[in-house]
């Protein structure tokens, strides 16, 4: 094989030579043959391609699981010599060192089994010799790749040299310990090799113990310390010691840039990590108390440094959803105060009253300059974003100076204001308001209050009387148009008709529709199905709980007249949206159903208030029936569905399909109607079967089919009406 | 260099999609989230996209899978259900729930990119992986073993790391284990994919570098960033990647298999 390969290109030979690995993945018998194969084009005189092949090869042959130790102490003694070559040849490439090294891990504890069962083969035991004090001698100076293997080989090392309680993976040498070695081996001295484990381990952890920043070789160290803990119990104080002392948080103290983050960070985490394992598998360890403390206490420095950096972040950038305010602690902010009214002698202006700033510039800006639009905009989003409680103080404040500017002006006394309106013995200062105070004012006394108050004055005359007495008093507005029922009614119309507005321009959304799914929010796009959503309950539920709950008794005169001018919001709404419906029934079901869908819900909730408001759902379940049903012709399926999906049937909104059944085209329709309520939705099965079957009973040309369903849903019923019932039918047919 | 490396990485991201197959190396990666079904599927998807060798599992103790309501999720066993089988259970069961909420559309890539879901804690690092040549991405995976591990949760990569040291590193091969917190719905884990891709390129970029030096030579090219090798330049990149990926914070560590 090596003498034909010498003719190839590299290229090539890389080539071959993937195609010989493919081979031993494949199979694992063929690894004794093709490696002792490839060793001799691998060696240090080889290019550098083929040695970084041939190095990573010899390391993932030696600790493929896909072999038995014993066939790895074959291939390990065949290949020692190989390996130190590759490790002793100076300024050898970094990635064939790295991998050498690997391999050497690997083949430590199968060299040092072999050797303790074939004491006589002293050369592969020099040779391992020579490999680790050469991986030794490098270690330190090593580049970080090379580095971070050879503490993974001094861990393989301490590992094979040190006492084990038996709790390790008896895999790839895991279990190679010192117990192994009989007492007069004549190459390997358990005293000697225990020495140097222990000079090693404290080597390994020097790293930890000078408080490395390096987080490469800090996770390196740390990441093989755990079976080292558990299974090597000369170890475990000595290791957990060390790391209880490690501070991964020192860092810290240096400036934080990206890289700091991300490597502390990562020391925490990793030595977090440890502990944690360590305290799962063992939690009576003696140390554990320790353990969990140490482990609090990173957790909680790790927060501190890190929440500090992360609140810095938050405010850079504009807070996205999930790190909102929802998440962020909550800081009591003091209401600001607001800056006592400036009293200079004089007249004081409206402006000056109502301002509440104290910055001198910003008093002197005439805000009648703002054009009007833009003004309402400003106030809607300060509204929308002030919060209460400074608004309310605002409010108090202005009242509080308006009412000391009335008392400066000494013309509007207390006493005038209406006391219609008046707050009954409470006096102005809500500061002071102590509800015990005031608790022996029952009834009575507000009665007898009431009946010693001055005779009631019209307002109108009241205002009078204190707009005389005062000539120069406060500024009026005049007061506004009174409203009559009348004109209120149609303005009130006017802005249910805006509700309507938009629809027909708002576009369709039935492709977006199923991707929702489950996840679907009542209104959440601007299509034209969140729009019909929002009337909908703007129909059923913007005055729910406050309808005038008289209105039940002359509920006759109110919905049938359909008196406009009396009609409230809801009901102005109501009446637009099946108007809306019936403009195009035949497609506009699902809103029809959706809509009835909503008044059923809203009347179970006014039924469990108690309030005795009126229902809604019947009456505008009868007027969309009975709307249809003056369209309908035998091909609208429509109706079925219509039936099937509004939430709630009664005898009387089914028996308005008996007038189907006059017509003879219609007749099939209302009868499957009802034969599909009575298959699909058991609740109603009686009451359709009923309307079937008084369909029967009245219409004479709708028997054969009726017939059809009573025999197999009501059995028994044409026999007796055949029977007994003569009498009705004739009256029935008499009656048409 | 710091500054280059960064124009670099960014310029290199256009050619995702119209990478070729070369020579060239490529790492070999392992994506790792709860069930293997959404954010390492879609990692492992996009990697194989973008021509890396990919590995993918889940360090659940079962593959869970949302159901009609929150108290009744679809489970399924790890290495015996295939995405095929659940697919058309769910598919059986409620398809215009299933396809609604996406279930389906996910588990139909899935099925598309490997057998079934893999759990963590049963992979035996290092085995041959031949039996899966036609899961995406498993050219290259071959020796089973992977150089970087990114896992979709913090959560995950405990589980991974706690695994990983109580497996007690018998092939003594060093690994880099990332996570990126990427949270568990379809948009987010498709962001993430990008993400990883992203840091994928970057490493391997400084991989390839790595390898591309050869001898003594490459000790006189450029500064000290251009002479260390790949392992302590990963927090760098990650560094650089994560200034780039506010909102899918990372954790690192490099561990052994």
């Amino acid at each position: 094989m090596a003498a034909s390969v010498k003719t190839l290109s590299v290229g090539e030979q890389i080539q071959q030579l993937n195609a010989a690995r493919k081979i031993v993945l494949e199979n694992a018998a063929y690894y004794d043959r093709i490696v002792k194969g490839v060793l001799p084009i691998i060696g240090p005189s080889s290019p550098v391609e083929l040695r970084r092949w041939g190095a990573e090869f010899l390391a993932e042959s030696l600790s493929t699981p896909a072999l038995n130790s014993r066939d790895k102490e074959n291939l390990t003694v065949a290949i020692l010599d190989t390996l130190k070559l590759l490790v002793e040849s100076p300024n050898e490439d970094p990635l064939v060192l790295k991998a050498s090294v690997i391999a050497a891990a690997s083949a430590y504890p199968i060299a040092m089994r072999w050797i303790i069962h074939n004491s006589y083969h002293k050369e592969s035991w020099e040779s391992m010799s020579a490999i680790k004090a050469r991986v030794l001698r490098i270690w330190d100076g090593a580049e970080t790749p090379v580095k971070i293997c050879c503490i993974k080989f001094v861990q393989r090392v301490v590992l094979a040299q040190t006492a084990s309680n038996g709790t390790e993976q008896k895999i790839n040498g895991l279990d190679v310990s010192l117990s192994m070695i009989p007492p007069n081996h004549p190459l390997l001295d358990p005293r000697v090799l225990e020495a140097e484990a222990a000079g090693l381990l404290d080597r390994m952890l020097g790293v930890l113990q000078d408080n490395s920043s390096d987080a490469l070789l800090v996770d390196a160290t740390l990441n093989t310390l755990s079976v080292l803990i558990r299974s090597r119990p000369t170890t475990s104080n000595r290791i957990l010691n060390t790391v209880l002392n490690f501070n991964p948080l020192k860092l810290a103290n240096s400036p934080m840039t990206p890289r700091t983050k991300v490597l502390i960070k990562s020391m925490e985490k990793t030595t977090r990590i440890l502990l944690i394992h360590l305290l799962k598998r063992d939690p009576s360890n003696p140390m554990a108390p320790r353990i969990q403390q140490h482990v609090d206490r990173l957790i909680r420095s790790r927060a501190e440094i890190f929440d500090e950096a992360n609140r810095k972040r938050a405010y850079a950038q504009p807070p996205t959803a999930e790190y909102s305010e929802a998440k962020r602690q909550k800081v009591d902010n003091a209401a600001p105060q607001l800056p006592a009214l400036s009293q200079p002698p004089g007249p004081q202006s409206l402006a000056a009253a109502f301002t509440l700033t104290g910055n001198a510039g910003l008093q002197s800006f005439d805000a009648t300059q703002v054009p009007a639009a833009l003004a309402a905009k400003i106030s809607v989003m300060t509204l929308a974003t002030l919060s209460q409680p400074v608004l309310d103080q605002a409010l108090y404040s202005i009242r509080a100076r308006l009412s000391a500017l009335y008392a400066v002006s000494g013309l509007v006394q207390p006493a005038a204001i209406n006391p219609e309106t008046a707050p009954l013995g409470v006096e102005e200062d809500d500061d002071d308001y102590e509800p015990n105070f005031y608790a022996a004012e029952d009834n009575e006394q507000i009665l007898n209050k009431l009946d010693s108050a001055p005779p009631e004055v019209p307002v109108e005359q009241a205002l009078d009387a204190s707009s005389a007495l005062a000539p120069l008093g406060p500024f009026k507005l005049p007061p506004p148009p009174t409203l009559d029922r009348d004109t209120a009614a149609k303005v009130g119309q006017i802005a249910a008709c805006r509700v309507f507005g938009p629809l027909p321009n708002l576009e369709e959304a039935v492709l977006r529709k199923p991707k929702a799914g489950i996840n679907r929010l009542a209104a959440s796009s601007y299509d034209r199905d969140s729009w019909l959503t929002l009337i909908t309950r703007l129909a059923t539920r913007s005055a729910a709980g406050l309808e005038d709950v008289d209105g039940g008794i002359k509920s006759e005169d109110a919905g049938m007249t359909l008196d406009r001018t009396r009609m409230s919001l809801s009901n102005v709404i109501r009446e637009m949206l099946y108007n809306y419906v019936l403009e195009d029934w035949r497609r506009r079901i699902e809103v029809a159903v959706a809509w009835l869908c909503e008044e059923w819900y809203n009347d179970q909730l006014t039924k469990r208030s108690k309030t005795g408001a009126p229902l809604h759902y019947e009456k505008w379940a009868l007027r969309l029936v009975d709307g249809f049903l003056s369209y309908i012709t035998a091909q609208d399926k429509v109706l079925t569905r219509f039936l099937a999906e509004i939430p709630e049937l009664s005898r009387e909104l089914l028996g308005r399909l008996k007038s189907l059944c006059g017509d003879p085209t219609t007749v099939q329709l209302a009868l499957t109607t009802l034969l599909y309520l009575t298959m699909m939705r058991p609740p109603v099965r009686e009451i359709a079967m009923d309307t079937v079957a008084e369909i029967w009973v009245e219409y004479e040309e709708a028997r054969p089919l009726a017939t059809k369903y009573l025999v197999k849903w009501r059995p028994g019923f044409i026999e007796s009406q055949a029977s007994g019932g003569g009498s009705v039918e004739g009256v029935a047919i008499a009656a048409r | 260099m710091e500054q280059s490396n960064g124009t670099a990485t960014s310029s290199n991201a256009p050619e995702n999609g119209q990478r070729e197959e070369g020579e060239a190396f490529k790492l070999k990666f392992c994506t790792v989230c709860a069930s293997n079904q959404n954010r390492s599927m879609e990692g492992h998807l996009r990697l194989s996209q973008a021509q890396y060798p990919v590995i993918s599992f889940g360090t659940g103790s079962l593959v869970r899978l949302p159901g009609p309501t929150i108290q009744q999720p679809n489970v399924y066993r790890f290495n015996e259900t295939s995405y095929d089988s659940i697919y058309r259970e769910l598919e059986s069961k409620d398809p215009r729930l299933y396809k609604a909420n996406g279930l389906l559309n996910m588990l139909g890539r899935n099925r598309n990119i490997k057998w079934g879901p893999e759990r963590w804690q049963d992979w035996q690092v290092g085995m041959p992986r031949l039996k899966h040549e036609k899961d995406r991405g498993s050219e290259g995976m071959e020796g089973g073993v992977a150089d970087v591990v990114i896992t979709c949760e913090e959560r995950c990569w405990d589980a991974v790391i706690d695994d990983l040291l109580n497996r007690g590193s018998p092939l003594n091969k060093p690994v880099h284990v990332i996570n990126i917190d990427i949270k568990d719905n379809h948009e987010e884990a498709s962001i993430g994919g990008g993400a990883m891709v992203d840091l994928a390129d970057a490493l391997n970029k400084i991989a390839s570098e790595e390898r591309d030096k050869i001898g003594a030579a490459a000790f006189d090219i450029g500064s000290a960033a251009g002479r260390s090798g790949f392992d302590e330049r990963v927090p760098d990149v990650l560094a650089e990647w994560q200034e780039k990926w506010p909102n899918l914070p990372a954790t690192w560590t490099l561990a052994w298999f």
